[in-house]
């Protein structure tokens, strides 16, 4: 049998995802929203990974690590390792990477495009297009750069848009079950 | 089943007792296989269920969309075999839930299930569901139940079958010890009723007889009368001649009267029924006397016998008693006199029962009084008489009956009111040869010696007359008066030719007693018994001794003599 896992009982190292949920339901500051938020948002930069098929390509091997790239400006800092901190996709460790600019061969998986000085946003996404990086921009960050997936707040909750046709372009396959948790999905032709 | 009828009882209640058990047995062990199939079923079922909850719920999950989660739980929750469903995400903590108020008893099944998308686990889900509904429960426990009562229905059944059948043979055996004592009953009776039916043949002769009585107590009378009177005329007359007349006319009434007991004691002999091939016509004829000098002296008997009458094989007793029983009728039937006429015929192709045959006809007919139809019908039946108190008891024609219907044929009457009546008998022709007629005995006189005779008789009388007749017949004869005198007389002297002695004298022996003893000393003695006892007569014909009946003739006396002589040495030759 299996150990019956407690149902009210909650255990005493909440989580982040639990502290978001707190942030959702309460009225909170907007300093600690704020912070809320982007700890929800660097944990979903690695949960998106599952749920996203990249060609075979993208990794040289089996056990090849996940690399998250952060351009730019980077939001999440230190939360951001703690949330993959052990954190594995299948065989696979996350590694996160941090970098002014990006090039197309930089072995990115998942890229952040936060802008900076010398590579905006959209510069960012043009670099590695066609390149089967899953782009991540957030609407928040007025960027105009516009990746495969963009985080939006709505009704107080972080939640994204997806452009599943740019998604096809760059050869990557985005499971159903993510485009249905989408607020809108471009989708592909 | 005709097997199972072969099997011992008692075997056959451990059999079906075995059978019950084996049968609930099996019930029990399928129940028990199908609650574990179920579960197993159910287990999957539930788990198929977690996975695809787990499945559903993972984008949701990962993503945080609490609102979609709970969704999917609640839409588990709509399973009435739902009773709690919990999904917690990658950190353990609980996501969503649904649990059931109203919750109902019974066992629970709980799965967990990881929640996974590609190789990356975000959490699990977890299941409690009611193993098996309430009425589904019922139903099995109501099967085994139901396989419990058939089982003891089974039981009872036999049970009951069994007792039932003990019982029927029970019935059965008692039944059957009735029968065998209605059996026993039953040959007491027939041996009872043969008893009766003996006494009744004896009570119907003694009734013909009493019949009789006075006619021949009337004959008797002439007949005193004409010796007593011839004895007196004699004493008063010298003349040889004259004389002679009235010893003749003497001798005559004598030997009629002779004739007469002589028939009366053969006919009232206590005899069974013996059937033997008789000619009739020499039979009737013998009965003559009986029936002219029985009746009245106004009843006259006319015979009329048909030449070469066809043997028959019947009891010549019953036949005589019929005959007799018959002409009592017809002179009963005309008490002014009148003529009965005895007839005898063959009756070829005599029609009977719808088959023909050879039949003779003893006819008696009367010129009387007759009889209306409503009392012929009748006439056969026992104790029926139209005579009477006194007359007749009304056995009479029914022995004539019962006569014929046991000699194979039957009886027919004619009769009519002033027209006479006529009563047929019709008997079965035998294919037997009638035996050849007695020699008549032969009226001659022995001169020379015919040898020493051992004469044993008690009476002083009829010693002296029969040691005479033996001295006239050529014989020498030695006297005695009992079976011991007789034997010493032998055992002295042992070479005498003959031994004639009475049947009956005093003492514990009688004369078949000696015949047995002088047998036993020497073989092949002729020895001749006489008697007035019909029945002793009867006993001693059935050792092989000759017996001459009393009173007797001399030349019956000569004839039987030689005749025993003849068996004597035809026996040890």
């Amino acid at each position: 049998m299996q150990q019956r896992p407690p149902l009210v009982r909650a255990r005493p190292a909440a989580c982040l995802a639990a502290l978001a949920a707190c942030v959702l339901m309460a009225a909170a500051p907007p300093a600690q929203a704020q912070n809320l938020e982007v700890a929800v948002k660097a944990t979903y930069l690695y949960k998106f990974a599952p749920f996203v098929e990249w060609p075979p390509s993208a990794f040289e091997t089996e056990v090849t690590p996940l690399s998250i790239c952060i351009q730019g400006e980077d939001p999440f800092g230190p939360v951001l390792d703690r949330a993959v901190a052990g954190q594995r996709v299948g065989p696979r460790a996350v590694v996160v990477r941090r970098m002014a600019r990006v090039e197309r061969n930089a072995g990115c998986h998942i890229l952040y495009a936060g802008g900076s000085r010398a590579q905006s946003a959209g510069d960012a996404l043009r670099a590695v297009r066609g390149a089967g990086v899953l782009t991540v921009t957030d609407s928040g960050h007025e960027t105009g750069a516009h990746g495969i997936i963009q985080f939006r707040i709505k009704d107080g909750r972080v939640r994204f848009d997806i452009d599943d046709a740019a998604a096809a372009e760059d050869h990557l396959t985005i499971s159903s079950k993510l485009l249905s948790l989408a607020l809108s999905v471009r989708t592909r032709r | 089943m005709r097997f199972w009828s072969t099997i011992p009882e008692r075997l056959k209640l451990t059999v079906v007792l075995t059978g019950a058990l084996l049968l609930l047995v099996a019930g029990v062990w399928v129940a028990v296989f199908n609650e574990r199939l179920y579960r197993e079923q159910k287990t999957r079922d539930v788990a198929v269920e977690a996975e695809i909850l787990a499945a559903s719920v993972a984008g949701a999950l990962a993503f945080d969309d609490r609102s979609t989660v709970q969704q999917y739980v609640d839409a588990l929750g709509a399973n009435p075999e739902v009773e709690i469903v919990g999904v917690y995400d990658d950190k353990g903590v609980l996501v969503a839930r649904f649990a059931r108020k109203d919750a109902a008893e019974g066992p629970t099944l709980e799965i967990t299930r990881p929640v996974t998308q590609g190789q990356t686990g975000l959490g699990r889900v977890y299941l409690k569901t009611i193993t098996e509904p309430a009425v589904r429960r019922a139903s099995r426990v109501g099967i085994i139940a139901l396989l419990a009562v058939m089982a003891s229905l089974l039981v009872a059944m036999m049970g009951t079958g069994q007792a039932a059948q003990r019982r029927a043979n029970k019935a059965l055996a008692e039944r059957a010890e009735e029968l065998a004592e209605a059996n026993r009953q039953l040959e007491i009776e027939m041996e009872e009723r043969a008893r009766a039916e003996e006494a009744l043949r004896q009570s119907q002769k003694m009734e013909a007889i009493g019949q009789l009585t006075g006619g021949v107590a009337h004959d008797f009378n002439n007949l005193l009368m004409v010796a007593s009177g011839g004895l007196d005329l004699m004493d008063r007359t010298e003349d040889p001649v004259r004389r002679q007349k009235l010893k003749d006319g003497v001798r005559e009434a004598l030997t009629r009267g002779a004739d007469l007991v002589r028939q009366l004691l053969a006919f009232s002999r206590r005899t069974a029924l013996k059937p033997e091939v008789v000619d009739l016509g020499q039979k009737i004829e013998s009965m003559r006397i009986l029936l002219d000098r029985s009746l009245r002296e106004d009843i006259t008997v006319n015979m009329d016998l048909a030449e070469h009458l066809w043997p028959v094989e019947l009891d010549a007793n019953q036949l005589e008693l019929a005959i007799l029983n018959l002409a009592v009728n017809a002179r009963d039937a005309m008490p002014n006199g009148g003529p009965i006429v005895v007839k005898a015929e063959n009756a070829p192709s005599h029609r009977r029962d719808g088959e023909t045959g050879d039949y003779v006809c003893v006819s008696v007919s009367d010129q009387g009084q007759g009889m209306a139809p409503d009392i012929v019908s009748r006439v056969f039946e026992p104790y029926f008489t139209t005579k009477e108190v006194g007359k007749g008891t009304g056995l009479g024609l029914s022995q004539v009956y019962g006569f014929c219907r046991a000699s194979g044929g039957e009886v027919r009457i004619v009769s009519e009111p002033g027209q006479g009546t006529t009563v047929a008998m019709y008997l079965p022709r035998s294919n037997k040869a009638a035996p050849e007629k007695p020699i008549e005995a032969v009226r001659r006189r022995r001169t020379r010696a015919q040898g020493r005779v051992l004469l044993v008789e008690d009476d002083e009388g009829v010693a002296a007359l029969v040691a005479e007749m033996l001295t006239e017949l050529g014989y020498a004869p030695t006297r005695a008066s009992t079976v011991s005198t007789a034997l010493d007389v032998f055992d002295r002297d042992p070479a005498y030719d003959m031994v004639l002695s009475d049947m009956v004298m005093p003492g514990e022996r009688n004369g078949l007693d000696l015949a047995r003893e002088i047998w036993k000393r020497r073989a092949g003695v002729p020895i001749l018994l006489t008697t007035g006892y019909s029945e002793a007569a009867a006993q001693a014909t059935a050792e092989g001794v000759r017996v001459l009946l009393k009173p007797y003739r001399i030349e019956a006396l000569a004839s039987e003599l030689e005749a025993a002589k003849a068996d004597a040495r035809r026996l040890h030759a």
